[in-house]
């Protein structure tokens, strides 16, 4: 069977004290959440830590909780699939419970948490191979090695940030809760990624994720998540989009975000998408009668062709993930226009039919 | 090497293991419990799902030490705990699986039987939809799954005391010879 | 011999008691507990771990190879190197070109070329990294077309054929002349692409070597006879010193029928070191193992007259052998050999050339060699019916080749089920309202084959049984059936355990099977070329025929009765006459005991003298053809380029169905694994001459929610030699999905797709090539710009 590298385990009981043993241990030292991302990566080589910190045994990390303010605050150690059935999310940030609910297969979201899945390491598939396999091509970039093998004579590692819930997550403005050594801190989602896919995210040593925290929404918050994929079950995006739209009482449309993912190291939010929506009238029996084809011939249809155009020219899938990335780029304006309408009618995931 | 304090199949056991062996690894090559198969060495088959606190997940992405204190159980748990409820032989999914023909090389199936264990535990009456995607994360090469969809459908129709739809194949070929010898028969009908 | 008789196709008394009827499996209830010992479960006392060191180079010398340092690593017991094992061995006699490790050079990535035994598999991990191997890189092929043309550096040196592994030219009738007057002509190419077996079970093997000289071999084959041989030949051992043992086995499809490295590697490892050995596979070396379906460029031309009647058909095909020969010579033969059914040609001619090329080996995946070519051959098919308007369907019936004949190439075929399985899917499918009917986007595809029962060549000549069976009667009331035959998931064993049980009269519990040890059981030739049912049934046939005159006659002299008034059911012996004479089977075998001495039986199978009277002409000679019809339903998302495979009615002749629940099984299994070779499955390499994606994860299998409605439809035609009149049912079942599949998507979208697989790129890009051919179809609505699909042809 394919080995783990040797390490010890550490299972802290409190954040404090796993903040202090992976301060203690230095870069040696590895967070272990539900296991689903790093414990692969370990089995590749591509880290070989001494000791790995487990979170699992840290209450105080796990849990959903409307706050007073109404702050919808998950903690970090949540699995995917409490995030996907729990109906405070699924009525307050639809996004993020359909993106949780298409994260990999069941046993994968029985295990995986939420903060791992906005941590997850980046994805290429020259990267998530074995060491013998990387090996045999002098390794890349992002590892033991000096070349790119997506892009020929790249400097900068181009893996693809591919968790799904980042870009719902960056839908609904959401910032993080973080502590380390130093102690606590809060950074805007948006805020925390970098455009380097050797690690892209500022996120420091022994610095832990405790919670995500949702700003409350208004009242016509609409949001959808899209996932491309070769099967129904089981795989990585080949492209993920989160589309949010807040529709005002006056029915039309107040704000609207959309973010794609498994690009680039970095989610991608799609410019100009506010502006184009804004002031655009809903008419709520047309979304919920109309074909597609139909649809698209309204104003609000036409609003989001023009999105989808839009991000097709701002959206450039590299090959970095397995698959076709012609076809993930000819994907992006379809994907986008379904899950702005999926989101408009209160329907979604946009998936595998 | 330490020693981890395990609950397997309602069993408190003590067992030594270094620390970045995985729940499967102990699971088969400590413990002798060889009925978690591994397929695919990381997460991508399914053949190692076992219960944890009664739901599935993968033992080769779980390390050993991070399950202490939490219920375990694995294929060779569900006959035994079917028995001490009063029950008869086999868990009725593994009865089912074996009737409906689900059982080609059977490697897979440790795993997915436990998925539709987990499944029919939390929701007796699931669609076909949720049956399906319970199963979603359990690969099989052998049967194209429809014998495992029958499975567990015949399962579930067992327990409300419904008569499961007829097979495909059942009209043409079966009809006459359907009543021999029901006592080791893979018919379906209780 | 005995076994060449007609068993007939009657029950043995009176009716069917338990053949026809669904049972469960003789180990499903292990298989369900987790009780069943597969290769890796199989531990013994002071275990070694093993693993294989591979190549990183595509195509190299081997200059150097140091071990010192690994063997220096505390904790590891030997290092071997192909220097230890340098004789070459290989499944086809003529072929053999391949070493446990390599010796002097590398061919593929992956390739292995030492083996390292230690206390543990992390120790072996880490001795791997210790042995430094010096190569001298040469030119890597990775196009078979370039391997036709560039014969330096050859893969394999001192071959007169260069690259070349084999090459088959047969012709039957006068091909040109009838293509050039016929009334219509498709010519065409068409593409597969390669994919692989992807058992879940890894490879594994358990050797131990006992003091006095023998040793044993737990493996995950399918081929115990096999591999017993191939043992003995590069360990230079005598065979009797060798025990091979297939313990349960996790999923094979013809990915376990070569024997493999690890065999001879833990084996003399265990003899070195006088511990037992184990060696498992992790995923991504059973990816480089492979011995998947060939990659092959078809070209064909067909003509017919304008009522439909096939005239000729011409073949090229050019097939990716990989690095190494493995079952090369018989998938050559096969990929045109096959052809000749379900349809009557009256001409055909095939061309086809495997050669060598430095990816991981090529060999016999689920119906071996003939599934390309019949998707090849199907879509043309459509391509014809076409420009003859004539329907998918009944251009099938006019072909049908008929039964009890004979093909165009010579093989002879028996009984043939054909027309009823076109029946069948034509009425299930609701083909005459719904085919063309479904609108823009969905639509219904027809296609039909055929495929073999085991064939009349062993892979190494010899004129001994294919199938032995032994009984042995214990006291008890029990039957022990001892077979050769690899049980490895398709049941055969329940087979056997249903034979005996309905010769005997027995109950199935009273029935136990001891399987693929080669000390216990007879001689079988292994599971392959869907030869099991058909062999191994009719040897069991035979044997208990002979058992059960013994105890027949034991029992009607007990009663003084004429022995034809004695039955056997239901565990008694009965008096027909007399209603008041019954006994207990039990009582029946001791009284045989008493009259004959200690009770048995053997039982064997040979085929009949098959095959066209022509080199090449016995290689895929059956004894009886299975014939199946596929209809598939699929949908198109023209947005996206996704093709949703909707539902599959899947028809097969397969004699009779001894088990229906298991047949069923075997053809839902089939069409699942031929429709994701056509959407899903690809086995590729990168640039570098690596496997792209050597996982479960890369490697798209179909999960349940990928997974179309299969509807399996039983056809039983009763082959006069079949027992009861059985035939094959494993892999025949298969072939049809694929370009059924493809003439589906020409019915919802009018793209002709020929180039396997069908990505959704290379639907996008279909459609545009349409878009720009014709007018749009006036209901299509695609918006979705063009990409320009590089997967496309």
């Amino acid at each position: 069977m394919l080995r783990l590298p040797k390490f010890e385990v550490a299972t802290p009981k409190s954040v404090g004290e796993a903040i202090a043993l992976l301060a203690e241990a230095g870069p040696s030292a590895v967070v272990l959440a539900g296991g689903t991302d790093l414990l692969p990566n370990l089995k590749h080589e591509l880290a070989t830590p001494e000791l790995v910190v487990s979170l699992g045994a840290i209450r105080e990390l796990a849990g959903i909780r409307l706050a007073d303010d109404g702050t919808l605050a998950i903690g970090a150690m949540t699995t995917l699939e409490t995030v996907a059935s729990s109906e405070l999310v699924r009525a307050r940030a639809p996004a993020l419970a359909q993106a949780a609910s298409l994260v990999a297969g069941p046993q994968l979201r029985t295990m995986g948490t939420l903060g791992g899945n906005v941590l997850l390491d980046t994805r290429c598939q020259w990267i998530n191979q074995s060491y013998f396999w990387r090996s045999a091509l002098g390794f890349c970039l992002k590892k033991d090695g000096t070349k790119c093998h997506v892009v020929e004579g790249g400097k900068k590692c181009v893996a693809a940030a591919s968790n799904d819930t980042a870009p719902a997550l960056m839908t609904l403005g959401a910032s993080l809760a973080l502590e380390g050594p130093s102690g606590k801190r809060s950074v805007a989602l948006d805020d925390f990624w970098v455009a380097d896919g050797i690690y892209n995210k500022k996120l420091a040593h022994a610095e832990l994720l405790v919670e995500v925290r949702i700003p409350p929404l208004p009242q016509g918050h609409r949001g959808a998540y899209g996932k491309l994929r070769e099967r129904a079950s089981i795989d990585f995006p080949l492209l993920g989009i989160a589309a949010r739209l807040d529709v005002g009482t006056d029915q039309r449309v107040a704000h609207a975000d959309v973010v794609v993912t498994a690009l680039a190291a970095q989610p991608r939010r799609v410019k100009l998408v506010a502006e184009t929506l804004r002031g655009v009238p809903i008419d709520e029996h047309e979304l919920a009668h109309a074909e597609n084809a139909t649809l698209e011939t309204s104003a609000f249809g036409r609003a989001v062709r023009s999105i989808a155009e839009l991000a097709e020219k701002q959206c450039h899938p590299l090959p970095n993930v397995p698959g076709d990335a012609d076809w993930r780029q000819a994907m992006v304006p379809v994907f986008v226009r379904r899950t702005l309408l999926a989101a408009a009618r209160r329907a979604g995931p946009v998936h595998a039919d | 090497m330490g020693v981890l304090h395990l609950k397997i199949n309602g069993d408190d056991l003590e067992v030594a293991a270094p620390g970045h062996w995985t729940l499967l690894e102990v699971l088969r090559y400590r413990l002798g419990l060889t009925g978690s198969k591994q397929g695919c060495d990381k997460g991508d088959c399914g053949a190692c799902t076992v219960l944890l606190d009664g739901k599935p997940v993968l033992a080769c992405l779980t390390l050993a030490a991070t399950v202490q204190g939490r219920h375990v159980t694995t294929i060779e748990g569900l006959l035994p705990a079917h028995v001490a409820a009063g029950g008869k032989g086999a868990d009725p999914v593994q009865d089912a699986f074996d009737r409906c023909g689900a059982l080609q090389c059977g490697f897979c199936q440790s795993g997915m039987m436990l998925s539709a264990r987990a499944l029919l535990n939390r929701n007796p009456q699931p669609s076909d939809a949720e049956i399906k995607d319970a199963l979603s994360g359990n690969l099989c090469r052998c049967t194209g799954y429809t014998q495992i969809l029958q499975a567990v459908e015949l399962a579930i129709c067992e327990a409300a005391g419904r008569t499961p739809t007829p097979r495909s194949w059942e009209r043409a070929s079966c009809a006459d010879s359907g009543a021999a010898s029901a006592s080791d028969s893979g018919e379906r009908s209780a | 011999m005995a076994a060449r008789d007609r068993h007939g196709l009657d029950a043995p008394w009176g009716d069917f008691r338990i053949v026809g009827s669904p049972k469960r499996k003789i180990d499903g209830l292990a298989k369900a507990t987790g009780s069943a010992v597969y290769a890796d479960d199989v531990v013994l006392p002071g275990m070694l771990h093993a693993k294989t060191l591979r190549s990183p180079l595509a195509h190299a010398r081997i200059v150097s190879i140091d071990a010192s340092a690994a063997l220096a690593l505390p904790g590891v017991h030997a290092v071997i190197t192909g220097r230890d094992l340098p004789v070459k061995y290989g499944v086809i006699p003529w072929t053999q070109d391949e070493n446990a490790l390599a010796v002097d050079k590398v061919r593929f990535i992956g390739d292995p070329v030492a083996a390292v035994a230690a206390i543990d598999e992390d120790t072996a991990n880490e001795a791997l990294k210790r042995i430094h191997v010096e190569y001298e890189p040469l030119h890597a092929y990775l196009d078979p077309r370039e391997s036709l043309a560039r014969h330096e550096p050859a893969i394999h040196e001192g071959r007169k054929e260069g690259n070349v592994s084999k090459n088959v030219l047969l012709e039957f009738g006068p091909v040109d002349e009838l293509i050039a007057k016929s009334d219509v002509i498709v010519e065409d190419d068409y593409t597969f692409h390669g994919t692989t077996h992807a058992a879940i079970e890894p490879h594994c093997a358990v050797a131990h070597a006992s003091a006095d000289g023998l040793l044993t071999v737990w493996s995950a084959t399918q081929i115990t006879h096999y591999v017993h041989r191939a043992l003995a030949r590069v360990l230079e051992l005598p065979p009797h010193k060798i025990r091979v043992i297939q313990p349960c086995l996790g999923g094979a499809f013809g990915g376990k029928s070569d024997p493999f490295s690890l065999e001879f590697c833990v084996a003399l490892l265990a003899l070195r070191t006088g511990r037992p050995v184990k060696m498992l596979y992790t995923r991504e070396e059973v990816f480089y193992c492979h011995r998947g379906r060939h990659p092959m460029q078809l070209h064909y031309r067909s003509g017919a007259t304008k009522d439909g009647k096939l005239q000729g058909v011409d073949a090229k095909i050019l097939i990716d052998g990989g690095s190494y020969s493995s079952f090369g010579l018989v998938t050559t033969y096969y990929a045109g050999q096959l052809l000749t059914g379900p349809y009557a040609f009256q001409s055909y001619r095939f061309d086809s050339t495997r050669v060598f090329t430095n990816k991981p080996p090529c060999g016999p995946k689920r119906g071996h060699g003939s599934v390309q070519p019949r998707f090849a051959f199907e879509v043309q098919l459509d391509q014809l019916a076409e420009k003859l308007a004539l329907d998918p369907i009944e251009i099938r019936r006019r072909n049908f080749v008929g039964e009890h004949t004979t093909t165009v190439n010579g093989q002879r075929i028996t009984s043939n089920g054909f027309l009823a399985c076109l029946d069948e899917v034509e009425r299930a499918s609701g083909w005459k309202t719904r085919r063309g009917k479904l609108g823009y986007g969905r639509g219904l595809g027809v296609a039909g084959s055929m495929y073999i029962s085991g064939t009349n060549y062993p892979v190494y000549p010899n004129k001994m049984p294919q199938a032995g069976i032994q009984l042995k009667v214990d006291r008890s009331g029990l039957v022990l059936a001892f077979t050769g035959g690899n049980d490895i998931g398709q049941g055969s064993n329940s087979v056997v355990q249903a034979i005996v049980a309905e010769e005997l009269g027995l109950p199935l519990e009273r029935v136990r099977v001891v399987a693929a040890d080669t000390d216990l059981c007879p001689v079988d030739l292994g599971a392959y070329s869907s030869r099991v049912t058909f062999m191994v049934g009719n040897a069991t046939i035979d044997a208990c025929r002979k058992l059960r005159a013994q105890i027949v006659a034991a029992v009607a002299a007990h009663w003084q009765v004429d022995p034809r008034r004695v039955r056997l059911v239901e565990g008694e012996a009965l008096d027909l006459e007399d209603g008041a004479k019954h006994m207990p089977i039990v009582e029946a075998f001791h009284l045989a005991e008493e009259r004959f001495d200690t009770l048995g039986a053997t039982g064997s199978y040979n085929t009949p003298e098959l095959g066209g009277k022509y080199r090449g002409g016995t290689i895929g000679a059956s004894p009886a053809y299975s014939f199946t019809a596929h209809v598939v339903e699929v949908s198109v998302d023209v947005e996206t380029g996704r093709i949703r495979c909707e539902k599959v009615w899947i028809a097969h002749d397969c004699g009779r169905a001894l088990n229906p629940m298991l047949v069923a099984g075997q053809m839902e299994g089939s069409a699942y694994m031929g429709i994701a070779e056509a959407l899903l499955e690809e086995h590729t390499l990168n640039r570098y001459g690596l496997h792209r994606g050597p996982s479960l994860l890369d490697y798209k299998l179909p999960t349940s929610v990928d997974t179309p409605e299969l509807a399996a439809l039983i056809v039983e035609s009763l082959d006069p030699e079949g027992p009861y009149g059985a035939k094959e049912a494993g892999e025949g079942p298969l072939h049809p999905s694929l370009p059924a599949l493809s003439n589906a998507v020409y019915d919802a979208v009018g793209v002709r797709l020929k180039h396997l697989p069908f990505t959704p790129g290379k639907v996008l890009a279909a459609l545009a090539e349409q878009t720009e051919r014709v007018a749009p179809h006036p209901l299509a609505t695609s918006t979705a710009s063009a990409p320009g699909a590089r997967g496309a042809h």
